[in-house]
């Protein structure tokens, strides 16, 4: 008796001594916000018995590619509702992770999206229209949270720049609206601003400029990528030159000021 | 040792024998046990066939062939690492629940505790056998799964080339930008990170169960509790959530670990950052929790009638 009284003083006086030691690891993951939404009887609903068992154990990840795959299936079957439902749960699961929330807007926006609008039964073509609308503000309100969960990569921007450059663009009653092209600019600007995005993304950026408008601010931002370190940064060069070479002659900037003068030869 | 004259049964077992009581502390007889409880335990079944199950769910995750880069990269690395850690932690506890049993049953604990071995060496050296099989079986999946990784991720650079091959000289520079991104994406060292964390868990999970067959010789049990106990562990962590507010609850629910912790695999494969500093925490966590569950399997062990 006296060595279960023993061991259960251990078990449980050590278990009190290491509490402040798992609160404050518990505190850096809340603080780097690992995991993702609390297992509820919401979420245990929303994903079936199975995999809220595998949830609690601690495959995360895993419960939430298996409702991806679902999803997927879903949209092969054009079940564009269970679809949705499916990416949802997925993101709330995963709220850290840029492939999901960045091919879920894809989805949702350009594979619903259009599925909506060639849906035979749609009674007007109008009803298509307004109905594919409506998913490219699904996908916008999407990514919207996708940005907030992750403000720290490019990815999302561009995606969001991307959305409204191809989608939200054409849809207003006289495209392009340059409205949406200008908001596009803005979040490729914030995409281009990350050192690890790739070298296309400022090179949208300066084109989506041209597309918003500002013909000047396109050709400042061209300057400035053709000002950077040609040694040290990967970039297609020749695309930039030429860019920079229509511009000017676009602008008619003064031979003094222009990067490539033409030759007087 | 000696508890005093309230339980003579007990005192007189707990009593160590001459020849035990004239022989220090010896690694290398912990050792010799180790090795030999790792000999018999690779000749289990059980843990062959586990192991086989965690090799040919690592082997088959690469069959992710119509998604996009990134989606197979995620959902082959969530798989594997998926299957290291519940395979660890079901050889974790069905190597080590018979351990303890299976000599008491074969009688051959008597034969070796009546040579000049301490009963803590012998329980060490079972334990030590068990982390050793832990370590292998783990080593060898996570090269399984190196493997995997290199090969698909050799496989979709050659696609990507081939696909970009007669392009315009943006969209081949593009290329080889994402080229270098997936290269560094898919064989991650940080992968090491949440392997290291299964290994501590696997660690503490075989701990528990040795402490449970030190009282019981029933390999149901010996399975059966380890595994609940590793379940309320992993719930732990929600009930925190849920009522992290009663100071008497969360006291009283401090005896079970918080297997939570150690899941730091969704967060690597996600990107996000996860310092050694953080790893390094959890595994001292592991390894204090496991320290104290291996004194508490000695004092019972040390005290058992036999």
């Amino acid at each position: 008796m006296r060595t279960k009284l023993l061991v259960a003083i251990v078990l449980f006086g050590t278990g009190l001594i290491l509490l402040p030691m798992e609160n404050a690891v518990r505190a850096q993951r809340l603080r780097m916000k690992y995991g993702g939404a609390r297992v509820t009887f919401e979420l245990r609903e929303a994903i079936g018995q199975n995999l809220a068992i595998a949830l609690l154990a601690g495959m995360r990840g895993v419960v939430a590619d298996f409702l991806w795959l679902n999803s997927h299936t879903f949209w092969e079957k054009k079940e564009w509702l269970r679809q949705y439902r499916d990416m949802e749960v997925v993101v709330t699961l995963q709220p850290q992770s840029v492939l999901f929330w960045d091919l879920g807007q894809w989805h949702i926006a350009w594979n619903i999206g259009y599925g909506s609008l060639s849906d035979p039964k749609n009674r007007t073509k109008a009803e298509g229209i307004k109905r594919e609308h409506e998913w490219h503000q699904k996908a916008r309100e999407f990514l919207e949270r996708g940005i907030e969960n992750i403000p720290n990569k490019y990815d999302l921007y561009f995606a969001m720049g991307w959305l409204y450059y191809e989608k939200l663009s054409k849809d207003c009653d006289e495209p392009p609206c340059r409205d949406a092209l200008c908001r596009a600019t803005e979040y490729f600007g914030k995409a281009a601003a990350f050192r690890e995005a790739p070298q296309f993304v400022p090179r949208v950026y300066a084109r989506a400029l041209e597309k918003c408008g500002t013909l000047r601010a396109a050709y400042e931002e061209w300057k400035r990528l053709w000002s950077l370190d040609h040694s040290t940064t990967e970039q297609t060069w020749s695309i930039i030159e030429r860019e920079i070479r229509r511009l000017e002659n676009e602008l008619q900037i003064p031979n003094a000021q222009r990067v490539f003068p033409p030759s007087t030869s | 040792m000696n508890e005093g004259p309230a339980n003579m049964t007990e005192t007189a077992v707990a009593l160590p024998s001459a020849s035990q009581d004239h022989v220090g502390f010896s690694l290398n007889r912990v050792g010799v046990i180790a090795v030999n409880t790792l000999t018999e335990a690779v000749r289990q079944k059980v843990f062959n066939f586990f192991l086989i199950i965690g090799l040919v769910f690592i082997a088959s995750a690469s069959f992710f062939a119509q998604f996009t880069f990134g989606e197979q990269m995620k959902f082959i690395k969530d798989t594997c690492l998926g299957v290291i850690s519940v395979i660890s932690t079901l050889i974790a506890i069905v190597g080590t629940a018979q351990l303890l049993p299976s000599e008491v049953e074969n009688r051959t604990i008597y034969t070796i505790l009546a040579k000049p071995v301490r009963r803590f060496e012998f329980l060490l050296g079972k334990f030590f056998g068990s982390l050793l099989l832990l370590v292998l079986s783990m080593m060898a999946m996570s090269i399984l799964f190196g493997a995997v990784l290199w090969i698909k991720e050799q496989g979709m650079i050659r696609e990507l080339s081939q696909t970009y091959l007669g392009e315009s000289a943006a969209d081949k520079a593009d290329a080889s930008q994402q080229i270098k991104r997936l290269e560094t994406e898919a064989v991650d060292v940080d992968l090491v990170k949440a392997i290291a964390a299964d290994l501590a868990k696997a660690t503490l999970v075989a701990s528990i169960t040795l402490l449970v067959s030190t009282f019981s010789t029933s390999l149901v049990f010996n399975v059966v509790v380890p595994f609940m106990v590793f379940v309320a562990g992993m719930l732990r962590g929600t009930a925190v959530e849920m009522w992290g507010g009663h100071q008497l609850l969360m006291a009283t629910l401090a005896v079970v670990p918080d297997f939570g912790l150690f899941s730091i695999a969704d967060e690597i494969n996600l990107g996000n950052v996860v310092p050694w500093a953080h790893v390094g925490e959890i595994i001292v966590y592991g390894l204090a929790r496991t320290l104290i569950v291996v004194v508490a399997a000695h004092l019972i062990f040390s005290r058992r009638e036999i």
